[in-house]
């Protein structure tokens, strides 16, 4: 392998650290290992052509990721099949909070839930909640760069969130009852 | 001192206080309310969990060696022709 550039060296330095991040939010868009390794690397290579646009020192990690979620948007959405969204139709769920205040009040139930389904759970929701829910929950991403990298007002990421969470939270918490992690309650309708 | 906020208002802006989006002024507000509202404080807790779990759930996965090496080595075919 060749040795690299100056530019070469300064793009390493400051985009393959977040070359994890990149990779795990390609695979909760993609739904898929090898599309998402695709697509980390078709993001990474149009980041290096475009190197010279990027403002040393601003955020990395929030120009890379924006750079992935256009080539995914623009390549490979057609691709995915994705579920026809339902959120028009379904009914919000409530806070689950007072479901489990009595039994479980600290939430302990979500980390005995093991990864799998916890991410089953996040690819499940809507694409447009699943998103943002990824970027700030997941990946640590301010609402402000998200709004930015959406091309979205932050009202509309705070709203999607809002419900992203609610919507979590609500099959968690009937995967941790279904699952025998905590009791279900005597007063849950069905 | 008072509380300046309600539950209902502590409640609302409960998610952007864990996530350290508020102004200092906003989020001053509801740590005071925090301090003195149990359920209030025990439902934060709760949320707070939820916030972890899916910060933790998401360090899991790492980007695969491979594909991490296929990455610079297609940086540097890249640069060779700069």
């Amino acid at each position: 392998m060749a040795e690299p550039t100056t530019a070469g060296r300064q793009f390493d330095a400051e985009a393959l650290p977040h070359l994890d991040a990149l990779y795990r939010v390609a695979l909760r868009l993609t739904g898929d290992p090898t599309q998402a390794e695709d697509l980390v690397q078709d993001t990474m290579l149009k980041a290096y052509r475009s190197w010279r646009q990027y403002r040393p020192g601003t955020n990395a990690k929030g120009w890379l990721l924006t750079i992935l979620r256009n080539t995914f948007i623009n390549d490979y959405r057609r691709r995915k099949l994705e579920p026809v969204a339902t959120d028009l139709e379904t009914v919000e769920p409530h806070a689950i909070y007072r479901n489990v205040e009595e039994v479980d009040p600290e939430g302990a139930f979500f980390s005995k839930i093991v990864d799998e389904k916890v991410l089953e759970a996040v690819d499940a929701l809507p694409p447009d909640f699943r998103e943002v829910l990824v970027l700030s929950d997941m990946e640590g991403m301010s609402y402000g760069e998200i709004a930015e990298s959406l091309r979205i007002p932050v009202g509309t990421v705070k709203s999607r969130l809002f419900r992203a969470r609610r919507q979590l939270q609500s099959s968690l918490y009937r995967y941790a009852v279904e699952t025998g992690i905590i009791p279900a309650r005597e007063t849950d309708d069905e | 001192m008072s509380d300046k906020i309600d539950c209902r208002e502590a409640h609302n802006r409960l998610l952007d206080y864990l996530k350290q989006e508020l102004t200092p002024e906003l989020a001053a507000e509801v740590q005071a309310h925090l301090e003195r509202c149990r359920p209030c404080f025990k439902q934060a807790k709760f949320e707070q969990s939820f916030l972890l779990m899916l910060q933790e759930k998401a360090r899991g996965t790492c980007c695969p060696g491979e594909l991490r090496a296929r990455i610079l080595t297609a940086l540097r075919a890249e640069q060779e022709t700069d």
